[in-house]
């Protein structure tokens, strides 16, 4: 039983560095890069474009899922955007108008992506849910 | 027209898809037809939500070209799929029109 028991815990381990991998780049590094080329791209716009920049990912964040992974296309489009309206001259009034709020949403999808306060919510339920049948079945 | 926002909302979308199956076109070139057809309020962030998600359902295709001052832009033609989208939107505009030009007779 024992030396079966070796290779199991050498295969966890293995299992275990993979994983270390996997995290660090979900988390880490390449989105790092990302974002901070996202906005060294943001500096170069016009003062009032950088400053609805901000307001954008203020409004954006929210949505975000656990890792904010599902936000990059779109800061990336976002960006891309104001670029093509700075070069084209327009003020960023012209682009955006009065409902930056309602630009976010309809940017993240309003009709109900998940963000991950919602999973957490839908988790717990359920939880909830589960713990009141074992109780009604005792 | 000014305050038409909220009833815009759901036939934006079939507005842009027939822009664009008109031909080649692009987001800015979309916004000044829509403003130029009455619709003063439309802001080109509210058709680059519309075109992220034409692109998005698959309705759309896209091609980058250089442009003379700027990032280069992202030209759109419809596809199939997208004009079937458009004939559905037709329709349905169709019926709403034809139902609430009833009402509207009715009440006259």
């Amino acid at each position: 039983m024992e030396k079966m028991g070796v290779p199991i815990i050498k295969d966890q381990c293995n299992e275990g560095e993979i994983r270390m991998n996997f995290w660090e780049k979900i988390t880490g590094s390449d989105m790092t890069k990302l974002l901070k080329g996202y906005e060294s791209r943001a500096k170069e716009l016009p003062l009032e474009y950088q400053e609805a920049w901000n307001e954008i990912k203020l409004n954006l964040w929210p949505h975000s899922d656990l890792t904010g992974r599902n936000l990059m296309p779109i800061l990336d489009g976002v960006l891309g955007l104001f670029e093509e309206s700075a070069a084209d001259g327009e003020s960023v009034q012209e682009v955006l108008g009065d409902d930056v709020k309602g630009f976010c949403a309809a940017l993240v999808g309003e009709d109900g992506t998940k963000t991950y306060r919602d999973k957490w919510r839908e988790q717990l339920n359920t939880t909830i849910a589960k713990k009141l049948k074992n109780k009604e079945s005792l | 027209m000014e305050n038409l926002t909220e009833m815009l909302k759901g036939v934006l979308e079939g507005c842009v898809l027939e822009i664009i199956n008109r031909g080649e076109t692009y987001g800015y070139e979309i916004t000044r037809r829509l403003n130029a057809l009455g619709f003063t309020e439309v802001v080109d962030g509210t058709v680059y939500t519309i075109l992220v998600r034409l692109e998005k359902n698959g309705l759309v295709d896209i091609e980058k070209k250089p442009s003379d001052m700027g990032p280069p832009r992202k030209f759109y033609v419809l596809n199939s799929e997208g004009k079937k989208e458009l004939t559905t939107f037709w329709r349905k505009w169709e019926f709403l029109s034809s139902k609430i030009n009833v009402m509207k007779e009715k009440s006259e």
